[in-house]
């Protein structure tokens, strides 16, 4: 059955483009097929039957040389998708009024998330490579796609840090193919396990870890995340922020940590370090930006920070806090990048400093702003506010007390940039020559508020969010 | 029964709150009064409390939640009395608002706030979790984020962004100290926490981190700066913040955890009055230098809250029944003070006292009015903050701090100073200014404070007979 949420997607895409590319009217069809799509994804994740979960189709699973597998983790990451990737569509036809380049657009959107879905249900490490790369590949047509001098330039960058990410990778799946001799997680893990201590093993590690750090944009392989964010046409920043680099880096980081070498110590020192250092650098970097997705982007960089300091702390509630704050980030960033796409379409610029009192004239987005903002900075009752603290008791019970505080003393930071953000761009008096702006369509005004609803909801809900989703992700280290 | 009033008191301003803005966009009466409704259910609610009190029993809700993040309000004495002023002041600063608010922009902004604010200080008084407390003690940091910056203008927005990440940096540093004690004890139930750290006091560190959020957030020294540039906010708000609520939170806090929780070391039974005393006499010395209205006041508060701690900190039972009624006066005649201001600031455009005076003669009710209050604030018998300073000052000889209390009644002696000086600028003599009085309602509002805080000075006899039997219960004798 997982399968099918490859093969649905897959010869979508194929019949879109033999069947209705033909003429622009059909070509709008793209748009529904997609939304239903996603649509369907999140209803699958969340009124899941049991028997859904692992039964194989064996006929078209003989298709594929490779076995699928859905549990807590998996279900949380399609609820992502399908969230981020609905938001990008409707942004993108608020923003994208050409109508064959739409449809090129929900193309690769659909590309994009068949590779995340791809991603998150593998369990060989080389088919996780294959739809790592599918992903890549989508997401570097879709930043080119405005083929502006700075789009492509962002893409470039893009395609060569994850190329070195590639590599990087690649080579790690040779080195423990020697090992374990196989590709599947659970003979590496037994590989690696058999072989404790061996400097071959460690470096096949390490190899895997770098390249996760530069696919998830985390200091100091963030180079190319701010430079793409801002590159990338809005409904695109959408996605990569919301979804491409959790996906591809931050999910597989979990994945792999906890399948193939739990209660590494070494290992989860790295990532905690890794990840209190991309707190504060994207913070601090945050705090002087003008440009408002470039500011999102160094944001994102530090809150992916949180996610992997949560992994780092090595015990299972440390896990499901990194996994809930994931869940978190997708709605509140996404949220963030939809605001921002709101203002740059009707202001014509991403500079804040040009920008003033924009709530006045959009009450929808500058509510829903404060909202994600507030939820960023761990604000209760928020979502955030309580992914932040599950990190934060997790390191403390696991006996990190120093990055516990530290983790809890960057709030502060990220309210300052977030307050500064707030004050040029929306709480303020309305800016001169700024009379005539108005809030966005229907469609993405629907967006803003149904994400926004997430976020109060999780968090005035949180037990029983906890309770049925979060919690159970804890099984996944104890396999 | 009891645990019915008691959700109600929290939720509905709560959530009620949200309907707020909807309604204002059908009518502008229904909002104000729907929101004045919400508001008086939290003082009703309490007060159908107080007769179970009396009869020795303290109502509960505990709902156990995961990770020992259990859902529990208690309305003991101090709970119920903090209410009680909170509710009382905060319903009519509402009133008040009707008139002071009705000719700004983003309306529905401000009552949303408002009572959401008030609402969560109802949470934050009854709730007996430090995560449920956190979680409210932040939402009034955020609605007071918004209030202070309601009038949009680029100074505002960025006083309130200072008033925020100051109280919010202090808020932090108490959620530390908060997971620390989550790591000794395994819960944020302060019932278990209270079993649990019975006999051995907190390391010094823990209780610094959490006195770093109970400092910001009542203004004390070193933290105060931004109180005094909140005044920027409109009337009703500063009259919210710094005499009915806010900087009531830290206080409160103060006395949940450290008088009735946990024991702490004896070094805080004397830095704890020396903090106090530093705070009280400097910004009692800037009230009397300012020559803004509002800033002199709300510098009077930051002295004020000075003398509050004492009596919590003495840890004596007549310091903590002096706080408690403190707490009570200071928030009636405090509101009284600022909403005085306020009419006097729309009235005249102005807030610089050097050019006010003469007053007197065309706003007779406000200036008896303020002047009532000044009286409840300096402790002049028979007002009601007489017997208060005396309670505090009693304490805290009782518990042999002599060189501290002569500190206090400097103090006190300043108080006296600045507020004569501020009235004498802005009522006698003779000013240039034309004026006229303000509101109804407004007028309404200050006078019922007024003669509020003249009664509660002649019959003592019952927010005393409340505040023994809360301070039985909290010091458990």
């Amino acid at each position: 059955m997982p399968s099918l949420m490859i093969l649905i997607p897959l010869f979508g895409i194929i019949a879109l483009n033999l069947i209705f590319a033909g003429s622009v009217k059909m070509r709008r069809w793209a748009f529904v097929f997609a939304l239903a799509l996603f649509v369907l994804q999140i209803a699958v994740a969340v009124f899941y039957h049991p028997a859904f979960r692992n039964n194989s189709l064996e006929r078209i699973d003989s298709f594929f040389r490779m076995a699928f597998f859905i549990d807590h983790l998996t279900f949380i990451m399609f609820i992502c998708i399908g969230l981020v990737s609905i938001a990008s569509l409707f942004v993108a036809r608020y923003t994208m009024p050409d109508e064959s380049g739409r449809f090129k657009f929900t193309n690769l959107l659909i590309l994009a998330s068949l590779g995340m879905s791809g991603i998150v249900m593998v369990k060989d490490i080389f088919s996780l490579y294959v739809f790592m790369e599918i992903t890549a590949v989508a997401s570097f047509l879709l930043i080119a796609y405005p083929k502006t001098i700075e789009s492509l330039e962002g893409s470039f960058k893009y395609l060569i840090l994850s190329s070195v990410a590639t590599v990087l990778m690649l080579s790690s799946i040779g080195l423990l193919l020697l090992v374990s001799g196989s590709t599947s997680f659970t003979e590496i893990a037994a590989g690696i396990d058999g072989s404790r201590g061996s400097a071959f093993v460690l470096l096949a590690i390490g190899l895997f870890i770098c390249g996760l750090f530069i696919k998830g944009g985390l200091v100091p392989f963030h180079g190319w995340l701010p430079d793409a964010y801002m590159a990338a046409p809005a409904p695109v920043s959408i996605l990569l922020a919301g979804i491409v680099t959790k996906a591809a880096g931050i999910y597989t980081m979990i994945r792999i940590v906890t399948t193939l070498f739990p209660y590494n110590q070494a290992v989860n020192s790295v990532i905690m370090l890794i990840g209190t250092i991309s707190i504060f650098v994207g913070a601090i970097a945050a705090i002087g930006q003008d440009n408002f997705k470039r500011m999102l982007a160094y944001s994102s960089i530090s809150q992916v920070g949180y996610i992997i300091l949560g992994l780092g702390a090595g015990t299972g509630l440390g896990i499901a806090g990194a996994v809930f704050h994931l869940f978190n980030h997708s709605v509140f960033k996404s949220l963030l990048f939809v605001n921002s796409a709101v203002v740059e379409k009707e202001t014509g610029t991403c500079s804040m400093n040009e920008m003033g009192g924009i709530s006045q004239k959009m009450p929808v987005t500058g509510t829903t702003s404060v909202i994600a903002f507030l939820s960023t900075c761990g604000m209760p009752p928020l979502s955030g506010f309580w992914s932040k603290l599950i990190i934060v008791v997790a390191l403390w019970q696991a006996g990190h007390h120093v990055y516990s505080a530290l983790a809890v003393i960057a709030s502060v930071i990220t309210l300052a940039y977030f307050l500064s953000m707030q004050r040029r761009v929306f709480f303020g008096k309305l800016k001169a020559g700024l009379e005539n702006i108005k809030d966005a369509d229907r469609g993405v005004l629907g967006v803003s508020i149904i994400l926004a609803a997430v976020i109060v909801g999780v968090g005035v809900f949180f037990p029983f969010v906890y309770t049925t989703l979060i919690s159970p992700v804890k099984e996944i280290l104890i396999r | 029964m009891e645990n019915n009033y008691l959700l109600a008191i929290i939720f509905v301003p709560v959530f009620g709150s949200i309907l707020l803005p909807l309604a204002g966009r059908i009518s502008e009466r229904l909002r104000n009064w729907l929101a004045l409704t919400f508001v008086c259910v939290s003082l009703a609610g309490s007060g159908l409390l107080v007769p179970a009190l009396f009869a020795g029993k303290v109502p509960t809700i505990s709902v156990a939640l995961p990770l020992g993040f259990n859902f529990v309000l208690v309305a003991d004495g101090l709970a119920v009395f903090m209410a009680l002023v909170s509710s009382l002041v905060g319903a009519i600063i509402v009133l008040y608002s009707f008139g002071y608010i009705s000719h700004y922009d983003n309306r529905n902004e401000y009552y949303f706030m408002v009572v959401l604010f008030l609402g969560s200080m109802m949470g934050l008084v009854y709730s007996a979790n430090l995560i449920l407390l956190f979680l409210f003690w932040e939402i009034t940091a955020i609605a007071s984020w918004r209030l202070i910056g309601f009038f949009r203008e680029k100074t505002h927005v960025i006083r309130a962004d200072k008033a925020f990440l100051i109280t919010v940096f202090g808020a932090l540093a108490m959620l530390i100290g908060f997971i620390y004690i989550y790591g000794k004890t395994g819960s944020f139930d302060l019932a278990v926490i209270k079993a649990a750290l019975k006999s051995n006091p907190i390391p010094d560190f823990v209780v610094a981190l959490i006195l770093l959020g109970i400092l910001s957030k009542s203004a004390t020294l070193p933290f105060h700066t931004w109180l005094p540039d909140a005044g920027v906010a409109p009337s009703p708000v500063t009259a919210l913040l710094h005499a009915a609520v806010l900087v009531k939170i830290g206080v409160y806090v103060f006395a949940r955890l450290f008088v009735v929780t946990f024991p702490v070391g004896t070094v805080w039974l004397t830095a704890m009055p020396i903090i106090a005393a530093v705070s009280a006499i400097v910004s009692a010395g800037a009230a009397l230098v300012e020559t803004d209205m509002k800033r002199i006041i709300a510098y009077s508060t930051v002295s004020q809250i000075g003398f509050i701690f004492l009596g919590f900190a003495v840890g004596n039972g007549v310091g903590v029944a002096g706080a408690l009624l403190f707490i009570l006066m200071h928030g009636l005649a405090k509101g009284g003070l600022f909403l005085c201001a306020g009419i006097v600031e729309q009235n005249t455009k102005t807030k610089d006292i050097t050019k006010m005076g003469g007053l007197f003669a065309t706003m007779p009710v406000t200036a008896i009015s303020f002047l009532a209050c000044s009286f409840s604030i300096m402790g002049v018998p028979p007002f009601g903050g007489f017997f208060s300073k005396y309670l505090v000052f009693a304490g805290a000889v009782n518990s042999g701090q002599t060189f501290i209390t002569m500190t206090f009644l400097v103090g006190a002696l300043l108080t006296i100073l600045y507020l004569f000086r501020l009235f004498n600028a802005i009522f006698l003599g003779e000013g240039a200014l034309t004026s006229k009085e303000g509101s109804k309602l407004m007028v309404a509002s200050v006078a019922v404070l007024a003669i509020l805080s003249l009664l509660s000075g002649i019959y003592i006899k019952y927010p005393s007979d409340f505040v023994q039997m809360a301070v039985k219960q909290m010091m458990g004798i």
